[in-house]
């Protein structure tokens, strides 16, 4: 019996077997110290993990990988911009960003939900193509409509000797928003495991003292296993392997409020309707749930998410390729959070994180042992574009196979 | 249709339109034929002589502000005075020169004040001999280009592959890598011949010496007007008179702009209708178009969708502006018709995928691929000419059916979600396929970088069979080149699908993509035909980048076949295909539908808004939103 489920639990999680097998196969080659790696991959992680989580909710819903994304991630650029044409700096920039935001994300998620709702069951691709169409759209606001139509006074933004905004939009400037949030609380690693363990310590306290269960044997592991953790952070070998890691507190703290967030909508009734939506929308019409108003909440939500984790990605990097930054981020997304073991069906905050962090590493690791084993870094990094396109691509075979097969045993 | 049913107001907006056509058209046919009469011709003579006398006048007021200098010089070197003397009194020399010319008003004249009948006379005969100078000059250099057509330099990006290295390299974070996704794929390099090795001809140089005594002409005339004027300033005039006169390539219109923004005269209601004399006459031409499309709104949306109906008179927009901004309209059909050739076949790719039930094929590159494997054994083996085209068919069409066999089977097992899983399977494919260029052992010289491994982005075809079906047969006509050997060829594509959607298994596969179910009650093997449309689609693909890139002169590896089935895609739902339905005719109004937009849009745009990106912004939007239209139309659940 535990043999077959081991052997389940190995079927239902082979990508990310096959992740974590591939990253250790490249650690080994690649030459790179722990300590390197790690800083490299938790400056990853603050900028990316945000807009992976936004991908929750419209899987819940069963809409699969919200590809359309890319849209929130325009409208943070928009907002961006408009930010840094009227030289608001530092966090009060940021923040008129992440409130412009959210009425042009809520607009295009809209839309996107009015389109997806005329295409059910091809949402995936439509998205994708969504994506490209409102690039184009895109295009064009930023080459010829802003800074003709619209002026741009900031000489920084254009493009000198032409019209239209610049290739590259640097932040870093004096009046930009670069790490406007990261450098309000950075703290180094062993610090911030103590202050994480202890924030959801007390929130633990406080779930229990409200609970009607009152399982104290539950509390008592959770808060043990906390306490470990925050010892072994402080031990001498493991400070040493995240030496060079700078936390920057209040990014995290934001994923983690992203996380808790996604916990708790999902026990409100809204979440129950996103739930019944996902699992049968019949099902869920007949027991007088609007569906289609339910699915357009959903990709709202999902693009206002990922547009403020545009931003965050953003303001990290300190600058950003403005035809560009926007084009990938649907794929990465999915990517990283089906390497987490999520299906187009079932996503979790768990799984999201965990292939947040296996899909990071391997974008680390990948140049660097495709150079060592190959001699070629090019080798590598066209094995990390396969690698994110082949994710995907296994995932849907993996899931439409199912379904199939499904269908056929009902019958 | 048996009666038209028009309703009210679409019958008032009709009858505006045409009023608003028929002002525009007799304003714009007034200009016109100003333009030719005695008044018309006179208000650009006169702003051509205000804005050479001008030129002229500033001349003049230098050359009389230098005398000046020379003689504030001379006083002072004859007095004995240092570096910075001379400095301080030339300087005062040349202020007070300049406001003794204006105030004498040596630099400025007044036309109606002169006689100005023997200035235009030598005006009209410069003029004369410059345009035969340029027609000259073009014809020569026509000559030129087609002696050399061999060297071609194409503008084309080869930096693909590096790029994306590059940007991982500098620590750049990932969004910079797949920055290329959209912008580099499928962008037409404009062959351009290089002109420095282009000399005068003899009679480039006998006109040229005409252009040069009309010029002397000129000059003892506008001396008269500026006894200030000496012979080095008129010499140093030359090129900025010349040029206000004619230049290379001119039209009605230019040379009006130009002399109107030189002169800075008030050309007055007359001029500016005869100005846009032809713009007008061209918007009452579009008007009325516009007013029959609103009057028979109904029978041509039904007939042929509203995207293809806007497609279409977006089309016929662009056809007009191309008149109006004076673009040549026969080098705009002939390239029209071989980019229809080039990519036909590609677009044919499309059919029978959508005909056996798999919806738009969007893994076909997994069949350009094949194609593109061929292509590169011809190359490695040497073959050149008819041979080594069909040999890269033949290949192309071995692998791709392998490969084509294996993707349908794949497909039979994911009814119902067959385009996002074709989608990341194709784009899979493609990432896989660049490690295979870099690593794959092929030893051509033509092939591999100089330096490093692998494969280079884009691979010329000179030494192959590149432009073979373009020259086939090909004959000019009204100035426009007709590729006969590529029509013929995409013809003959069509007819052999046509051939084949109409044999028995044909018909079977159309009714099993039609209604599986059904299908499979009057015994059709459903899963068979779908992996023979599936093949078929596939075998497609490779012969279609085979003719693309015979047209194009190179192969392009790497990222660029990645975008190539959703321009495929969009373009046979352009023809007016459904994602379950499509015939031969969809395949042909859609592409030359698409590709027409596209080669007529990239002049227009850059003529309206030069050096601009505009008609690349234009064809992401078309393509993708036609796919997305049909997406939406294809209903709520998928077929299954």
């Amino acid at each position: 019996m535990d043999k077959n489920k081991l052997r389940e639990l190995a079927r239902n999680n082979i990508v990310t077997i096959m992740f974590i097998i591939l990253c250790v196969v490249c650690m080994t080659f690649s030459g790179y110290s722990g300590s390197y790696v790690l800083y490299e991959l938790f400056g990853r992680l603050s900028r990316n993990m945000f807009i992976v989580l936004s991908l929750i909710i419209p899987i819940v819903a069963g809409m699969g990988i919200n590809f359309a994304i890319t849209t929130g991630a325009q409208a943070a650029q928009i907002s961006c911009l408009l930010v840094l044409e009227w030289g608001i700096s530092g966090i009060a920039g940021f923040a008129l960003a992440a409130l412009m935001t959210i009425p042009l994300s809520t607009l295009f998620g809209w839309l996107i939900g009015k389109l997806y709702n005329k295409m059910k069951g091809q949402e995936m691709i439509g998205g994708l193509v969504i994506g490209y169409f409102a690039n184009g759209l895109y295009q064009l606001l930023f080459l010829f409509i802003f800074d003709n139509i619209i002026p741009i006074k900031n000489p920084n933004l254009t493009i000198k000797g032409s019209t239209g905004i610049a290739n590259t939009m640097d932040l870093s400037r004096e009046g930009g928003i670069a790490q406007a949030l990261d450098k309000l609380w950075r703290l180094p690693f062993h610090q911030a495991v103590l202050v994480f363990a202890a924030v959801i310590a007390v929130i633990l306290v406080v779930g229990y003292m409200k609970s009607h269960k009152k399982n104290g044997k539950k509390l008592g592991i959770q808060i043990a296993a906390l306490a470990v953790v925050a010892v072994i952070a402080q031990l001498g070998p493991v400070k040493a392997l995240f030496s060079m890691v700078n936390i920057p507190m209040v990014t995290f703290g934001l994923v983690a409020l992203l996380c808790l967030f996604n916990v708790v909508i999902m026990r409100t009734k809204l979440g129950q309707q996103f739930r019944a939506v996902g699992q049968n929308g019949t099902v869920a019409n007949a027991s007088g749930i609007n569906v289609n108003h339910v699915r357009i909440i959903a990709i709202i939500f999902s693009t206002v998410l990922a547009g403020w984790g545009q931003l965050i990605f953003v303001q990290n990097m300190g600058a950003f390729q403005t035809y560009g930054a926007h084009g990938q981020v649907g794929l990465y997304a999915g990517a990283a959070i089906l390497v987490g073991g999520a299906s187009v069906v079932r996503a979790t905050n768990a799984q999201a994180l965990i292939g947040c962090v296996l899909f990071h590493l391997m974008f680390i690791l990948a140049p660097a042992a495709g150079k060592n084993l190959f001699g070629d870094a090019a080798i590598g990094e066209y094995f990390r574009v396969f690698l994110c396109y082949g994710v995907i691509a296994v995932a849907l075979v993996m899931h439409a196979w199912s379904e199939n097969v499904r269908k056929k045993k009902e019958k | 249709m048996s009666k038209l049913n028009v309703k009210k107001s679409q019958k008032i907006a009709c009858v505006l339109l045409v009023i608003a056509a028929v002002i525009c058209g007799c304003v714009g046919m007034y200009g016109m034929s100003s333009r030719s009469s005695e008044k018309g011709s006179r208000i650009l003579s006169n702003m051509r002589l205000q804005a050479i006398l001008d030129t002229a006048g500033t001349g003049a007021i230098d050359a009389y502000v230098a005398a000046a200098k020379t003689e504030a010089t001379a006083k002072v070197r004859e007095e004995g005075g240092g570096m910075t003397e001379i400095r301080e009194a030339t300087a005062k020399a040349e202020e007070e020169a300049r406001t003794l010319a204006e105030k004498e008003g040596i630099g400025s004249v007044d036309l109606t004040e002169i006689d100005t009948l023997p200035l235009e006379d030598s005006l009209d005969v410069l003029a004369a001999a410059q345009k035969a100078y340029f027609d000259e000059e073009a014809a020569a250099q026509a000559r030129y280009i087609e002696e050399h057509a061999d060297e071609v330099v194409v503008e084309s990006t080869e930096e693909l592959a590096t790029e994306a290295a590059d940007a991982s390299a500098e620590g750049g974070d990932m969004a910079a890598e797949g920055g290329d996704d959209m912008g580099s794929d499928m962008e037409m390099a404009e062959e351009t011949v290089d002109l420095s090795g282009f000399e005068a001809t003899e009679e480039m140089l006998a006109l040229q010496e005409e252009v040069d005594k009309a010029y002397d002409g000129l000059c003892v005339e506008i001396k008269k007007v500026f006894p200030a004027l000496t012979d080095d300033i008129m010499t140093a005039l030359k090129s900025t008179i010349t040029s206000t006169v004619a230049q290379s390539g001119d039209t009605f219109e230019t040379q009006y702009d130009r002399a109107l923004s030189l002169s800075g005269m008030n050309p007055g209601l007359t001029g500016t209708i005869m100005r846009q004399g032809k713009t007008l006459a061209t918007t009452a031409v579009g008007l009325i178009i516009l007013a029959l499309a609103v009057l028979l709104y109904a029978p041509l949306v039904k007939k042929l969708g509203i995207p293809r109906l806007v497609i279409g008179l977006f089309y016929i927009v662009l056809c007009l502006m191309a008149f109006v901004y004076n673009l040549s309209l026969p080098g705009q059909i002939s390239n029209t018709l071989v980019r229809l050739g080039m990519n036909g076949v590609l677009v044919l790719a499309m059919l029978p995928g959508i005909q056996c039930g798999i919806s738009l094929n969007l893994g076909l590159p997994i069949g350009i691929i094949g194609g593109i494997l061929g292509g590169l054994l011809c190359i490695e083996f040497g073959f050149s000419g008819w041979f080594g085209f069909l040999f890269a068919i033949v290949v192309g069409l071995a692998i791709s059916a392998v490969t084509g066999c294996l993707y349908g089977m794949l497909l039979n097992r994911l009814k119902g979600s067959e385009m996002s899983v074709t989608t990341y399977v194709g784009f899979s494919i493609v990432s896989l396929m660049c490690i295979a260029w870099l690593v794959l052992p092929f030893k051509s010289k033509i092939m591999k970088w100089p330096l490093g491994n692998g494969l280079r982005t884009t691979i010329g075809l000179q030494t192959s069979y590149r432009h073979l079906l373009n020259d086939f047969l090909s004959f000019k006509i009204f100035g426009i080149t007709i590729p006969t050997g590529l029509l013929l060829f995409f013809a003959l594509c069509c007819l052999i699908v046509w051939l084949f959607m109409r044999s028995r298994t044909g018909i079977a596969m159309s009714a099993a993509g039609a209604n599986p179910r059904f299908a499979a009650a009057t015994g059709i093997n459903v899963d068979k035909m779908r992996i023979v449309g599936t093949m078929i689609s596939t075998m497609l693909g490779a012969v279609g980048i085979i003719v693309y890139a015979q047209s194009f002169g190179f192969i392009q590896l790497y990222q660029a076949p990645r975008q190539m089935g959703f321009l495929a895609a969009s373009a046979i739902l352009l023809g007016g295909a459904t994602t379950s339905r499509a015939r031969i005719s969809h395949v042909v109004i859609g592409t030359f539908l698409f590709q027409g937009v596209l080669t007529l849009g990239m002049p227009v745009a850059n003529a309206v808004v030069p050096q601009s990106t505009i008609s690349e912004v234009f064809r992401i939007i078309i393509s993708q939103g036609i796919i997305l239209y049909a997406l939406t139309k294809s209903g709520g659940d998928s077929r299954g």
